[in-house]
């Protein structure tokens, strides 16, 4: 598959169809970490393995990426719906772009996501690499196990844990940086006439960012669980973003990234809308 | 440093009884920024408004902060007063210390410390007001008006009258409406085309009237004074400018069976066809459903008849663009359907009255047809099933009218009128005949209403009884109608040769998809929402969009014509400036840091945001972004609520305004 990988990527580079490969590499500490190919003869570098957690979507909407030129970009089946999310947002042009899908083996990549995986191979990729054996096909009940589990706990369980939780936040917004979805170049978190979001690391202002970063996602985290996986407190975000996406899902019948048809449901408007929540 | 001034009214009793204005006034002498405070008796007066001016001169002030009532009373006022006196008028900002405090709260000590605090939040928020400018926008002198009846009618000839072109599109093949299928109108008894037809023809002959019939508009895009309207010229299959109207073609048609929409299915058209004699234009129009030609692929008899080479069998439906100003909303009214089967689950019919199953019950506008001279039966009044005289004649008022069992709960206002003047028709034409009326009220009031009625009670000798049919069922040729007296308080049966229901007004069909496009409201029944039910009767909270006739509830000839004149003028103040002059609180977007989610696109209930490009001076695309049209943009905020990187900001209600207006409370 690799081989099949870096052989893709030279033909692509040598066509010029592209001028840029969005893919991993070897890193330190047996890691993988991003890398961005624009000559043929790096492709070698490109690796593909149970350890490429990274989502690179994130990097299709930085300027210094774009710069570079047309972009080819590796994703695997879940990264992939954050190429929906950002097609429907205007932030990416898909015919602009080759998308070279990565179907995963059994494993995936061993993050607790690919437990609740629904699709180990990309749908709409240009080209797609390996075979996926043993298709899996998870239910709602699956995807939202985990938040099941912490929704047993009574709110004031739950209120005590994110503070606990949320005490250790120290505002490096990892979490943001790596988000696919999070492409702003002014965050609202940056803004300061007026504050809006207090830039203290103080709970007051860890639980204004996180909830604020979640509110903005919902109806369009993806469920890549990046922000989770870089935290460097360990605080388990993937909690605040399964609880809006099931809102999304349960009130509008609505998963972000699944359906390139759907129109996004933040700003969206129907008559057909649910709207008992209004007394 | 900022100098504002606090000005805090009395408003006579109403604040002062429950508020301590002096008090409130000492209290926010020391807030900062704030260089005088003072109280006054009706501060709205001119020496009130006076001190006001004195004031922003004498101590140079920077902002103004008027506690009084709402801004939606006076919020004008003491802007113009502010720019009077050299003040920037957006810098005045009001604290509603009535209608929010002292109309609401009992306990003076408290009322006053909430009318501090509600002082102290304009303060905050005058302290970041910036000076705005009014926007202004260049506007397409023209009117659309859409509805061919005589409320259209009358539009568009006041607006054309003036010098302004106007496009009218009507719907039907011919304009005239309603109102040309009428007999007689009351309360004069003229007969209704001969009062309308000149009108009509006026409309084809005015050189500023571009007339459109049987077409329909499609989309509206754009803004006040700038709208862009696409209209469907539906497919005629006769050319317009070749046809000379001599009539060759329906004359010789051989499809004569059709019913026809004019006669209210009473009567029978040619396929090819002009709705009625004084159509206007008087060009016919073949019906793609009934011509043999169409049907079986032979025939093609009109075409052949045609000296002027008119018929066009290929012709298709055209799209046109027209650029207009202003519109006009004239799409009139249907009547309510009797019959058990309703398009709307919220109404229900009167399957016990049997219309459509009994041939001789019948609808309002249906029984006009039978009186008409130009009817089917040509003005003599004679029943559909027999084409008999019916000897005895029974009319229901308020079918489906006031009827909150029934889905409608509003008064149809002309019915008792035209009933009247129905039963007066009747004893005219059958002298041995007795009318019979059934009605809940008699409601006539307007000049020489009343009178009317009466004379067809006392000398046209129509009985009327005050109460309700419950059922009507047919026995050997006759309507057998069960109803009540409850003046009498018996119940009643007559037996009748003919029944005629008046039916409750409802919009004309398409009416709301209509209000969707151009984004005006409309009821629960239909009828679209004027902007203030009594000093903005005829505008629409969609700017540049104006109301007039029964589209907007129930209303008579005379009512329908007044509205539309009132329409045209407010058109014609819109075009007597060559600009348009509109508030300046619209939302902007700061273009650098915009991401282009365009979520402030979907969400934008006025279509007021547009994706846009920045460029540098070389062409290049540096970045893009949302953009507001200010033509467009109405101020509602939802941008501002929606953009996740704050980009949008509403002029007058900045975020830095409202923050301060939250932490000075907090």
């Amino acid at each position: 598959m690799q081989n099949e990988l870096r052989q893709t990527c030279r033909r692509l580079l040598e066509e010029g169809t592209v001028q840029v490969v969005i893919g991993y590499g070897d890193g330190t500490d047996g890691q993988t970490f991003p890398t961005f190919v624009t000559r043929r003869d790096d492709v070698e570098r490109l690796v593909w393995n149970e350890r490429c957690y990274t989502n690179l979507a994130t990097y299709l909407t930085r300027p210094e990426i774009l710069a570079l030129g047309k972009a080819a970009i590796c994703v695997k089946a879940c990264d992939e719906r954050a190429l929906v999310v950002l097609e429907k947002e205007s932030q990416i042009d898909r015919s602009q772009l080759v998308v070279i899908g990565l179907a995963c083996s059994t494993d995936g990549v061993k993050q607790p996501k690919c437990e609740a995986c629904e699709n180990r191979t990309p749908r709409w990729a240009n080209v797609t690499i390996g075979d996926a054996a043993g298709e899996t096909a998870k239910t709602t009940a699956d995807r939202y196990a985990a938040l099941q589990a912490f929704m047993q706990k009574t709110p004031d369980e739950r209120m005590a844990y994110w503070k606990t939780e949320l005490a250790r936040c120290v505002k490096c917004y990892a979490c943001r940086q790596v988000c696919p979805l999070c492409y702003c170049r002014q965050c609202i978190a940056d803004k300061n006439r007026p504050v809006v979001i207090s830039t203290s690391a103080t709970l007051k202002g860890s639980f204004a960012w996180q909830i604020t970063r979640a509110f903005h996602l919902g109806g369009r985290c993806i469920g890549c669980d990046e922000c989770t996986r870089v935290c460097p407190a360990g605080i388990d975000l993937r909690l605040l973003n399964l609880s809006l996406a099931r809102a999304a899902e349960e009130n509008f019948n609505f998963r972000a990234g699944v359906d390139v048809e759907a129109e996004p449901i933040v700003g969206a408007y129907s008559e057909r809308d649910r709207e008992e929540f209004i007394r | 440093m900022s100098r504002i001034g606090i000005f805090i009214c009395w408003c006579g009793e109403n604040i002062a009884r429950n508020v301590d204005v002096e008090r409130a006034a000492a209290e926010v002498a020391d807030l900062p920024g704030v260089v005088c405070s003072v109280a006054y008796k009706y501060m709205c007066s001119d020496p009130g408004q006076s001190l006001m001016r004195q004031k922003i001169v004498s101590e140079r002030l920077t902002g103004v902060v008027v506690a009084s009532c709402s801004p939606h009373m006076h919020l004008r006022t003491f802007r113009k007063a502010a720019a009077m006196a050299g003040l920037n008028p957006y810098l005045v900002e009001m604290a509603n210390i009535r209608e929010h405090c002292s109309w609401v709260h009992h306990d003076r000590q408290q009322a006053t410390t909430k009318a501090v605090e509600l002082i102290r939040m304009s303060v905050a928020k005058v302290r970041a007001n910036a000076a705005l400018q009014p926007i202004s926008i260049p506007i397409t002198r023209r009117a659309l008006v859409i509805g061919g009846g005589v409320a259209g009618i009358q539009a568009a000839l006041d607006i054309a009258d003036s010098g302004r072109e106007v496009v009218l599109v009507e719907r039907e093949p011919s304009i005239g409406g309603k109102m040309a299928g009428l007999s007689e109108t009351f309360p004069t008894l003229d007969c209704s085309q001969c009062i309308l037809t000149p009108r009509m023809v006026d409309v084809g002959q005015h050189p500023n009237i571009r007339l459109y019939t049987y077409s329909e508009v499609e989309g509206v895009e754009g803004y006040v004074g700038n709208f862009k309207v696409t209209v469907r010229k539906k497919a005629r299959y006769v050319d317009m400018d070749a046809c000379t109207g001599c009539g060759q073609c329906w004359n010789a048609c051989p499809s004569k069976k059709n019913l026809s929409e004019f006669d209210y299915q009473m009567g029978n058209r040619t396929a090819i066809y002009v709705p009625f004699p004084q159509a206007v234009p008087a060009r016919p129009v073949i019906d793609r459903d009934a011509c043999l030609h169409f049907l079986k692929g032979k025939c093609g008899i009109c075409a052949k008849k045609c000296a002027a080479n008119a018929v066009k069998f290929d012709d298709q439906d055209e799209v046109i663009t027209e650029e207009v100003g202003a519109i006009v909303v004239a799409t009139g009214f249907k009547l309510y359907s009797i019959d058990r089967d309703q398009a709307s689950s919220k109404l229900a019919g009167y399957g016990e009255y049997g219309y459509g199953q009994y041939p001789d019950v019948v609808d309002a506008l249906q029984f006009e047809r039978i009186v008409s001279a130009s009817g089917p039966t040509g003005g003599e009044i004679r029943r559909p099933s027999d084409g008999q005289q019916p000897k005895s004649v029974v009319f229901i008022s308020c079918v489906g009218s006031r009827d909150n069992a029934k889905g409608i709960s509003y008064c149809s206002k002309i019915c008792c009128m035209y009933t009247a003047k129905h039963t007066m028709l009747y004893k005219h034409k059958v002298h041995d005949g007795q009318a019979h009326v059934f009605y809940m009220d008699i409601r006539s009031g307007g000049k020489n209403y009343d009178e009317f009625v009466r004379r067809a009670i006392e000398q046209d000798g129509a009985h009327y009884h005050r109460g309700r049919v419950s059922k009507i069922t047919q026995e050997n040729g006759k309507l057998i109608v069960r109803g009540v007296d409850t003046l009498v308080g018996e119940p009643l049966t007559i037996e009748a040769d003919l029944v005629v229901l008046a039916s409750a007004m409802q919009p004309a069909g398409g009416a709301t998809e209509l209000a969707q496009k151009l984004n005006v409201g409309y009821d629960e029944f239909g009828f679209l929402s004027e902007s203030h039910p009594k000093l903005r009767p005829v505008e629409t909270n969609a700017a540049g969009v104006f109301v007039c006739g029964a589209c907007q509830g129930p209303k008579d000839i005379p009512e329908s014509v007044a509205q539309a004149s009132a329409a045209a003028g407010k058109v014609l103040v819109m075009f007597s400036n060559e600009q348009l002059s509109r508030e300046p609180e619209v939302a902007r977007i700061n273009e650098t840091n915009c991401a282009a989610c365009f979520a402030c696109v979907r969400a934008c209930p006025y279509n007021a945001i547009e994706r846009a490009e920045v460029r540098d001076r070389k062409g290049q695309l540096v970045k893009r972004t949302a953009r507001v049209n200010p033509g467009l943009c109405m101020g509602c905020g939802t941008c501002v609520a929606i953009c996740p990187s704050k980009s949008a900001d509403l002029e007058g209600f900045t975020e830095q305004q409202v923050y301060a207006m939250v932490e000075s409370l907090v």
